[in-house]
């Protein structure tokens, strides 16, 4: 089981990294929610395990299952969810200014803009 | 009382969220609600100073099962010197005339992140508070561009995201190790027990570190980011935001893995030796002022990981004083660069001296701190890589003030007379920390000893 898990976290970790070297910029995006998924399994894979609910009053015999386990996953979960909407978010306002998604696009744009402003904005 | 700047951060940052941070007296009441944070933080240090570290549970739960916040001498002098940083960059941009409404309210949500940082004593907690600091400079890095540049910020970004998640990893990883998050615990497991998984932690956590900071094999998001942020944005990345990462290579290698930093200490020293030599060269070849301001942080980050390396109170203490002094010579630079006149001129000839260790400056102690820490090591060549380091740091600085303020025919009009004042007031201080150095170089020494007491 440890092992399957570890070679999940793996496989998404490597996939999501993969992706964030492409151009397409939602392939970015995409690789940045396999990252922070493979990071959430990783948290559960690393201290999880099977138990009572953590409720008090606690069960004199038994075992109880790690609260704060869970409650970083949910918190990881949480914040991936919002830093993926940010992400999208500028995304979608780099699309609305260029037309393009595609970081060579993007990098020709801003290239032009810069010699526009080239003679007073060296050395000031 | 530990949880009192803390709130007021955090209330006012959404009390001003819903309002329009373009308005004249919202900047003013941001800049009021930020003063009462760093007054509490103020407060609180002279106490910390005074009787030791204090601590708060929170929810009224006991020691060990609730998260805490703990207030040490090391926490709060980081706190007091970041929090001062984003005050100044916010006070400038609210007299300079603020270009989007999100300005004020994300400043203080930044500065809620910061001052939970520096203040708590759960890792999980200090993952949590610096995921906000990262939101807002996120946002941030596109400010006052209407979205234009938005490559670098991209990228910015992107990388500091999977910093993130390497640092979320560390920490999960040293959960499963010590089976607890409060980082005295951790502190006093990893002191007795030989973990085989500690190292790959440690080089997790330091991987995560460099990201923030920019040290040499990871810097590569920051010059774009440097260079093409607004200037109160730059200073706070610089001034503020990089605190994070000194903090957490000093609190999480000197206290929370201090074996570990102690076995890879040989790493350390070459890396921080490869980012100063890299960051003065490229600072030297580079065509803006911006850029050689940016490659100079890169190096500057060099001689903390140099002083953590070294070890001992007197590489810690070093490695603590750079880390305070520096942020300050960059909102200094990163403010005066944009301002026109012989006030702003001044102020940005007192970064020169500071970032290049020249008396009387503050900068000035934190060079020779590291040089007294380097003659204790007995390393003849760290005393030769740092006297290399300060003599191409003072070539770099000097050609970009006789670019910036010494050439015929520079355009523009002088910048609000309030705006050169507040940045030369910043510069007087740094002069002041030089003409009298004992107040600071004594906090340090205190902030330094709880590294090696473990400060519990």
């Amino acid at each position: 089981m440890i092992l399957l898990l570890s070679l999940t976290v793996a496989v998404l970790f490597g996939s999501g990294a993969y992706l964030l070297m492409k151009r397409d910029l939602l392939r970015v995006a995409a690789g940045i929610i396999l990252i922070s998924n493979s990071s959430v399994l990783f948290i559960m894979a690393a201290a999880l395990y099977r138990g009572v609910a953590p409720i008090y009053p606690l069960p004199a015999n038994g075992k109880i299952s790690d609260p704060l386990v869970q409650s970083m996953a949910l918190t990881a979960i949480v914040i991936s969810f919002g830093f993926t909407t940010l992400l999208l978010s500028l995304i979608y306002r780099v699309y609305v200014l260029h037309h393009s998604v595609d970081q060579e696009d993007l990098a020709d744009a801003e290239r032009l803009a810069d010699e526009a402003l080239e003679p007073e904005h060296v050395w000031r | 009382m530990v949880a009192l700047p803390l709130a007021i951060a955090w209330f006012g940052a959404v009390l001003l969220a819903p309002l329009n941070g373009r308005k004249r007296w919202v900047g003013w009441l941001a800049i009021a609600l930020l003063s009462a944070n760093l007054g509490t933080l103020v407060w609180l240090s002279v106490d910390v100073l005074r009787h030791g570290a204090q601590q708060v549970v929170a929810g009224g739960w006991e020691p060990g099962v609730g998260i805490t916040l703990r207030a040490d001498e090391l926490g709060v002098v980081f706190a007091v010197v970041s929090i001062g940083a984003l005050l100044v960059a916010l006070a400038y941009e609210v007299i300079n005339g603020v270009h989007e409404s999100f300005f004020p309210t994300l400043v203080l949500f930044m500065a809620t992140g910061l001052t939970g940082i520096f203040l708590t004593g759960d890792v999980f907690n200090f993952y949590v508070f610096f995921e906000i600091s990262m939101a807002s400079a996120f946002v941030l890095s596109g400010y006052g561009r209407q979205g234009q540049q938005m490559r670098a910020a991209l990228i910015f970004i992107v990388v500091n995201l999977l910093g993130s998640v390497i640092f979320l990893s560390g920490i999960t990883a040293l959960y499963h190790v010590t089976g607890t998050l409060d980082m005295g615990q951790i502190s006093r497991f990893m002191g007795e027990q030989r973990a085989s998984s500690s190292i790959l932690i440690g080089v997790l956590l330091l991987v995560a570190f460099s990201i923030k900071l920019g040290l040499f094999p990871f810097h590569f998001w920051l010059p774009p980011i440097y260079r093409d942020s607004w200037p109160a944005v730059a200073a706070i990345f610089a001034g503020a935001l990089a605190n994070i990462g000194s903090y957490g290579l000093i609190r999480f290698g000197a206290e929370l893995l201090e074996p570990e930093l102690r076995f890879g200490a040989p790493v350390l020293l070459f890396l921080g030796s490869v980012s100063i030599i890299y960051g003065a060269l490229q600072a030297i070849t580079v065509r803006t002022a911006r850029e050689a301001l940016a490659y100079s942080a890169i190096g500057n980050a060099g001689y903390i990981l140099i002083g953590l390396a070294i070890g001992g109170s007197a590489g810690y203490f070093a490695a603590v004083f750079f880390a305070l002094v520096n942020p300050v010579n960059k909102v200094i630079l990163f403010l005066a660069s944009d301002l026109h006149g012989w006030l702003a001129g001044a102020a940005f000839a007192v970064g020169t001296f500071s970032v290049a260790g020249i008396p009387p400056s503050a900068g000035f102690f934190g060079k020779l701190l590291l040089f007294r820490a380097s003659i204790d090591a007995g390393n003849a060549w760290l005393v030769g890589l740092i006297f290399v380091g300060s003599a191409l740091s003072l070539l770099y600085m000097l050609r970009i003030y006789q670019r910036g303020y010494w050439a015929d025919g520079i355009p523009g009009t002088l910048s609000p007379f309030r705006a050169r004042s507040l940045v030369l007031s910043v510069a007087i201080l740094v002069v002041g920390v030089g003409l009298w150095p004992e107040p600071l170089l004594s906090v340090g020494q205190k902030a330094a000893d709880v590294l090696l007491t473990g400060g519990h």
